[in-house]
Order: C-alpha cells, then structure tokens, then sequence
C-alpha cells in the first residue's frame, strides 16, 4: 500500500512538469503557428521561404536535438550563462523545454492551419468584403470560426503527440512523469510504476480526446 | 439620376483581355440585365463595378462617388456602403444562422443596434417569405431558401443598387421560380438593379434594359422586350437563336 501511494506521489511530482511544459506550449504554439501560417502563406517571398525554411527544419530534425540545441546553445555558442536565467518559479531548463517544443510544434501547427485556411472557399472572403466588413472583422468573425471546426482533428491528433511527446524533456535533466517512473521502476525492480506512467498519460489523452469530441459536436451544427 | 455610371472600362487577367471599353449607365429605378454568351465579359463587368475587380483603365461611380484602378481604402469603404451583390452559389456564412448572415454586417459595419438589425431582418424575412427561417443554418435551406437569404442579406444594408451574378444559375430549375419571384417583386418596387442572367424571358419581362455582352464589349443594347424579340446585330440573333 504504502508502496502505491509512494509511486503515484512521485509520479504525481513528475506528472506536474508534463502538464507545465504541455500547457506551456499549448499556449504559445497555436498563436505562433497561426503566425507562421499567414507567414508561409504571405506575398511578400522573402517572409514566405524564411517560414518555408523554419518550418521544414523543424520538421525535419528530431525534436530531441532542437531541445538540447535551445538548452545548450545560448551558452555553448553565446557564452550566456543560462544558469541565473529564472521567470518566476521556472528555472532555465524548464523554459528552455517550453521554447523548443513551442517552436517545434508551431511547425507542425502551421502546417495544418495553412490546409485549413487555404481550403475556406474564396467566396466567403467575397461575400464578407461586399458587406463591408475590415480584413480583421473577415478574418476573426467569418474565416476563423470555420477554420476551426476544419483543422480540430488534425491539431487534436497533434495535442495528443506533445502529451507523449513531453517525455523527451528528460534529455534536459527535467524530473517530468517520465523520468520519475524509471526512477521508480529502478528503485522498486518493477515495470509496475512503468504501466502507471502510462495510465496517467493515457488519462490526460483520453480527457483531451473527450473535449475534442465534444467540440466537434457543439460544431456539427452546420456543414 | 444615374444611380452606376460605368464609363470607357478595361479589364485583363494576363495577356487575356476580358473588358474593352465598356460604358453603361444605370438610372435610378432601373433594372438592367446582361446577357451574352459565357466568357464575354458579363461576371468580370459586375466583378468590377463591386469592387472584387480592380479595374486596368476608366472610371466606375455608384451613387456619385468614383473610383478607378486603385481606390484608397475609404473610398472603398464608401463604395461597399453603396451596393448589395447577389452570388451565384450564394456565399452565405455557414457557421451564421439566417439571422446573423442578415444582421452581422448591420451590427458590426454599419453600427446598427441589436434591435434594429433584428428589426430589419424580420421585415426583410417576412417579404422573403422565410419569416420561420431565423433561426436556421444555411445547410438546412434549399438552395432556392439559402438564395432568398442572400438577397435579403444584401439588401439589409438598404443598398442603392443591387447586382445579381446569375441568381439561379446554381439552382435546380423548379427552385428557380421563388427567387425569379422576389427579384420581379424588387422591380416593381423600384430598386435598381444590374443583373447577368440566362434566363431570357426573365429578363424580357423583369428587366427595362437588356445589355448583350460578348468579347469583352457591349454589342447591342434596348429596350428588354425588342431585344430579346427583334435583335438587330447578327451576333445577337445568333445567341438568342440558342434559346
């Protein structure tokens, strides 16, 4: 017994991190991905082959190596000593963990925004610019909307990737579920703390999994 | 008065050119129809005088403003304030239910009261017969419902003119009849309006003034009922031959 509550308050300690750098990126992913959307998308062929170029090395380089470049790089190349960098209660290696996946998975977002975007028909940009509403009024309150509702199973698939994804924070020495759980599983010489990690990252899935639908349905109203 | 004086246009996509030197005036009051054979011009004329277009050459003003090849922005604010478009495959909001299609623009554009907009919408509703529609999405509309929508949405905004481009060219025809319907009702309550269509005896009996449209110039133009009954250019006899 004593043995459980152990394991899950350890894992509970790491679990914290995972949610941290998964809200985290959450939250600065989608915007700059939007960003880099409209970017890859502009007229104007420098901005688009600069966000053409970013976007392909994101994808193309393991998210492994981008983290550790994002850890080490400001010292290594810069010579900045990372170690007195702290916003708030976040040391270095957790922000760092926040840029690298932030900047990896606004890639991947993009990607997916832009199919969205460029697949809304041209003439509701049309209809809406006849009725005299501002480039921003057409963009937040007619293309937005139902770009939305377009991309929400291809960026939940992608969600449900970082919340797995996560995991990689361990090559910055971040004490996420992960590392806690082989920490454990080493410690105890059982997988047993091994299937709980799995079941606490298959839980905020299957939440994440939930609101998806659930989204979808409040949706579906329209076609 | 002339509500659109169109005067001496020129359009090219590339080396194509689609628009040689068109001038047309519109009265207030008067509904004019183009007709001609696809790719002479017809959509591409209306695409300019509502601004979707930028013109290359000449000279477009509705209700007495004017604009040219480039418009600045507040002139084409003005502009868009001044006319309603009628698309062919409608280009409602989806996401919008019918009363927010009609009313979104009054509220957020023309800075219009909730209750006024509702106000609006619900006479234009009523006229539309679709007064039990409101609350509906476009996708659960016929397409022949969802173009009604569309004309009211366009005229919420109390429009000195309305184009139409092929009103019920996406319709199957027995949807066409309430639509041809509520745009004879507009004529008879004098609105203006520019409309491109094929149906020929729509326009004979609707339209004041018929325009036959085709390589890029007007080739004959009339009085609707001799038009379509006595064309005097062979290229007009030829076209109309086909219907």
């Amino acid at each position: 017994m004593d043995l459980i509550i152990t394991t899950a308050s350890q894992l509970w300690e790491g679990f914290r991190f995972t949610i941290g750098i998964f809200f985290f990126t959450m939250i600065f992913s989608i915007p700059l991905g939007l960003l880099a959307a409209k970017g890859r998308m502009s007229k104007n062929i420098i901005v688009s082959s600069l966000v053409r170029a970013y976007i392909s090395i994101m994808r193309g380089t393991p998210l492994m190596l981008q983290l550790l470049l994002v850890f080490f790089g400001p010292y290594y190349i810069f010579g900045i000593k990372t170690g007195d960098i702290e916003i708030g209660p976040f040391k270095f290696r957790f922000i760092a963990a926040v840029i690298g996946f932030s900047i990896n998975y606004a890639a991947y977002f993009a990607e997916i925004f832009r199919g969205g975007i460029q697949s809304m028909p041209k003439g509701q940009y049309e209809a809406a610019q006849v009725l005299g509403f501002t480039k921003a009024q057409t963009y937040f309150r007619i293309i937005l909307p139902q770009v939305i509702k377009r991309v929400l199973p291809a960026a939940t698939n992608e969600t449900i990737t970082l919340v797995k994804d996560t995991s990689l924070a361990q090559v910055l020495a971040i004490t996420e579920l992960f590392t806690k759980a082989s920490e454990q599983a080493s410690k105890q010489v059982s997988v047993m703390p091994f299937l709980a990690a799995g079941l606490f990252y298959y839980l905020m899935n299957a939440l994440i999994e939930y609101i998806s639908n659930h989204a979808e349905k409040k949706m579906s109203y329209y076609s | 008065m002339n509500v659109l004086e169109i005067k001496d246009i020129y359009k090219s996509f590339g080396d194509l050119n689609v628009l040689n030197g068109i001038s047309l005036n519109v009265a207030e009051g008067e509904v004019v129809a183009v007709i001609g054979p696809s790719g002479g011009g017809k959509s591409t004329l209306l695409r300019c005088a509502t601004t979707l277009e930028t013109i290359d050459k000449g000279e477009i003003s509705i209700g007495g403003v004017t604009f040219s090849s480039h418009p600045d922005k507040k002139t084409l604010q003005d502009i868009r304030n001044r006319f309603g478009l009628v698309f062919q495959n409608f280009n409602l909001f989806p996401h919008f239910s019918v009363r927010r299609n009609i009313t979104e623009a009054l509220i957020h554009v023309h800075k219009k009261t909730k209750e006024e907009a509702d106000k609006i919408c619900d006479d234009l509703l009523l006229k539309m017969g679709m007064s039990d529609k409101a609350d509906e999405y476009p996708c659960n509309l016929s397409g022949g419902q969802q173009q009604r929508v569309s004309i009211a949405r366009a005229l919420a905004t109390n429009p000195e003119i309305l184009f139409f481009d092929e009103p019920t060219s996406a319709l199957d025809p027995e949807l066409t009849a309430g639509v041809l319907k509520v745009i004879r009702e507009l004529a008879e309550e004098k609105m203006t309006m520019v409309i491109v269509t094929h149906e020929m005896s729509f326009a004979r009996d609707v339209a004041d003034r018929i325009i036959f449209m085709d390589g890029g110039v007007i080739i004959e133009e009339g009085n609707a009922y001799d038009l379509i009954t006595s064309p005097k250019n062979e290229r007009t006899k030829a076209f109309l031959a086909g219907y």
